[in-house]
């Protein structure tokens, strides 16, 4: 009871962040448009994917969605260090709420504004692209999945850095790799043989997948499989979260 | 260590409240950096405490320990008679804390920073209390506006009316009014008055500030280098030093520390040697009172010049450590 009280405040205080960050849903918004209409329109034309069904540009649009997923998440884990910073999390920490219901409600937030997001995109998108919602369960799933392993990354990270530079720079370090290696831009099977392995490895193929599953009814690996997997790894991730916070919390 | 320092009358005369902050040989270190060297503090409940010591001295990492933010690496702390370290979910309720330095979402407005904090505390009736918060520090045509346009006196308002939010049975204030000008200053201590006054929650103070110790609390203990160096009433610290000093010049001493030494009140008179001129110092309880008959007695030995010096929390610092005060300790972490 108390625990799901202090969940909303903490969801509640990220939303009216959010409500107010223009840039960040500007951003955000333009970002994949910009992508998907200049690169994905000129390679649509030139590109054929062997097995999919879809084109290019559904392959490419719903792989730029899965990506604002995953930075948005990000983003997520280096509200800790702006709130570190600003000072405010001290604040938070001394207020007799559970270190779980603030990594959750950071998670939950961002899960939040990723699943607006990405209905506002594909509401847009699916006037020129062949992004629809087939399987809403899917794909929320694989946002939940994705916004919580990368928040769980950005915390862990962001409980061993100090400034938001250094932050910066090391969860592009991180993460960039992650994202080439997932099938966000080309399906996983077309990529050279070592490459392939690295993003069979990669978890964040299954929830590129699976939100192709849920936005496009296509998707290279099984679905069933992809689910249990991202259904443990959000499990795992929010646990790692939450005990990364707390180490770090503790001075 | 004074001895007597940790056991009190008051705390004797009534042995059911537990007090209000009890701390047993706390020792913090932050890698080779030593911030308390073995504290032992007690606060009775409803006092109005403040904790004194120069940049350093351990003052914010002793409060980041009594309020839960911090584990000791040695001893132990109770909080209204429960440990801080195992019993942090209770004692996080009955902790209100003014930090140093800002410590406010800048993007939510005033009243929506005190309605989130009124949800983590589980309040009723929240509107209500946020709008008394509010006014009770003199930002209710504020309240909707977002903090990042605050001044710093304002912000520091908004924080205390924070810290009371939840009714607090123990607030601590670190560095309360640090950086603020004179007419801010003047607000906040109006503001801990008044709520001391109201005799309900035990204020713990921290300030590296001679003046706002001796102007707002009533019992004081001052640390250095993470030890408690002294403490008592900021009154009797400064008496324990023997009293006010009355430096006199005069053209013709033959006899007069004789005659001075007489006056009721006067503890010793002791020659003072200068190059130039000839002074005694004499040592008096209540010097203001004093000072006309001591000038009167005076008057035959030619009175050249006078100096009253009243004992500051200054000359108890210095007396007591060897170290002036106002110059900041070794060591960064505070």
């Amino acid at each position: 009871m108390n625990f799901l009280s202090d969940l909303a405040a903490i969801v509640r205080r990220e939303w009216l962040r959010y409500r107010r960050d223009r840039a960040y849903w500007v951003g955000q918004l333009v970002f994949p448009l910009v992508v998907v209409g200049f690169i994905g329109f000129g390679l649509n034309g030139v590109v054929r994917l062997p097995g999919e069904g879809t084109n290019y540009l559904g392959h490419l649009a719903s792989g730029i969605l899965a990506l604002l997923v995953g930075s948005g998440g990000v983003g997520g884990g280096m509200t800790l260090i702006q709130d570190r910073e600003s000072g405010f999390l001290r604040a938070l920490l001394v207020a007799p709420v559970s270190r779980s219901a603030i990594v959750l409600g950071k998670i939950l937030s961002r899960v939040g504004a990723s699943v607006a997001l990405v209905l506002l995109l594909v509401a847009i998108l699916a006037s020129f692209t062949p992004l629809r919602l087939p399987h809403p369960g899917a794909a929320l799933l694989a946002i939940a999945a994705v916004t919580a392993a990368f928040v769980a990354l950005g915390i862990a990270l962001a409980t061993r850095l100090r400034s938001l530079e250094s932050f910066r720079l090391l969860a592009g370090l991180v993460t960039v790799p992650l994202y080439l290696l997932s099938g966000i831009f080309y399906p996983v099977s077309t990529l050279p043989a070592p490459s392939r392995w690295l993003a069979r490895l990669n978890p964040l193929t299954y929830g590129v997948d699976l939100l192709r599953y849920g936005l496009l009814d296509v998707h290279e690996f099984s679905v069933a499989a992809s689910s249990a997997f991202l259904l443990a790894l959000t499990v795992a991730a929010i646990t790692v979260a939450v005990v990364a916070f707390d180490r770090g919390s503790r001075a | 260590m004074n001895p007597e320092a940790t056991t009190n009358p008051a705390q004797r005369s009534a042995p059911a409240l537990e007090p209000a902050v009890e701390a047993v040989g706390l020792v913090k270190h932050y890698g080779d950096v030593v911030a308390l060297d073995g504290l032992d503090l007690t606060v009775e409940r409803g006092r109005f405490f403040g904790l004194l010591g120069p940049n350093g001295a351990g003052k914010s990492t002793t409060v980041s320990i009594l309020a839960t933010l911090a584990t000791p690496t040695a001893g132990r702390a109770r909080l209204l008679g429960r440990d801080v370290v195992t019993e942090r979910a209770a004692v996080r309720r009955d902790v209100g804390l003014v930090f140093q330095e800002t410590t406010l979402d800048r993007e939510l407005t005033a009243r929506e920073q005190l309605d989130l904090h009124a949800r983590l505390y589980h309040l009723d009736e929240r509107p209500r209390r946020v709008r008394e918060a509010l006014a009770g520090v003199g930002l209710e045509r504020d309240a909707d506006r977002p903090v990042r346009g605050f001044s710093g006196g304002m912000k520091r308002r908004l924080e205390l009316a924070r810290g009371l939010l939840h009714r607090p049975r123990v607030l601590f204030l670190d560095e309360p009014t640090l950086g603020l000008d004179v007419a801010a200053r003047a607000a906040v201590w109006e503001r801990l008055r008044a709520l001391h006054a109201s005799g309900e929650v035990t204020i713990f103070l921290t300030t590296h500030s001679m003046e706002e110790a001796d102007a707002l609390c009533e019992e004081i203990a001052i640390v250095d280098r993470g030890r408690l160096v002294t403490r008592g009433a900021p009154s009797a610290l400064k008496a324990a030093l023997g009293g006010d000093v009355v430096r006199l010049a005069l053209g013709r001493p033959q006899g007069a520390a004789e005659a001075l030494a007489r006056v009721p009140g006067v503890a010793r008179v002791e020659p003072e040697a200068d190059d130039t001129q000839e002074r005694l110092r004499v040592t008096v309880a209540e010097g203001p009172r004093r000072l006309a008959q001591l000038l009167e007695v005076a008057r035959p030995f030619e009175v050249l010049e006078v100096e009253l010096h009243r004992p500051s929390l200054e000359h108890v610092f210095l007396h007591h450590t060897g170290r002036a005060f106002e110059r900041d300790g070794p060591g960064a972490a505070a």
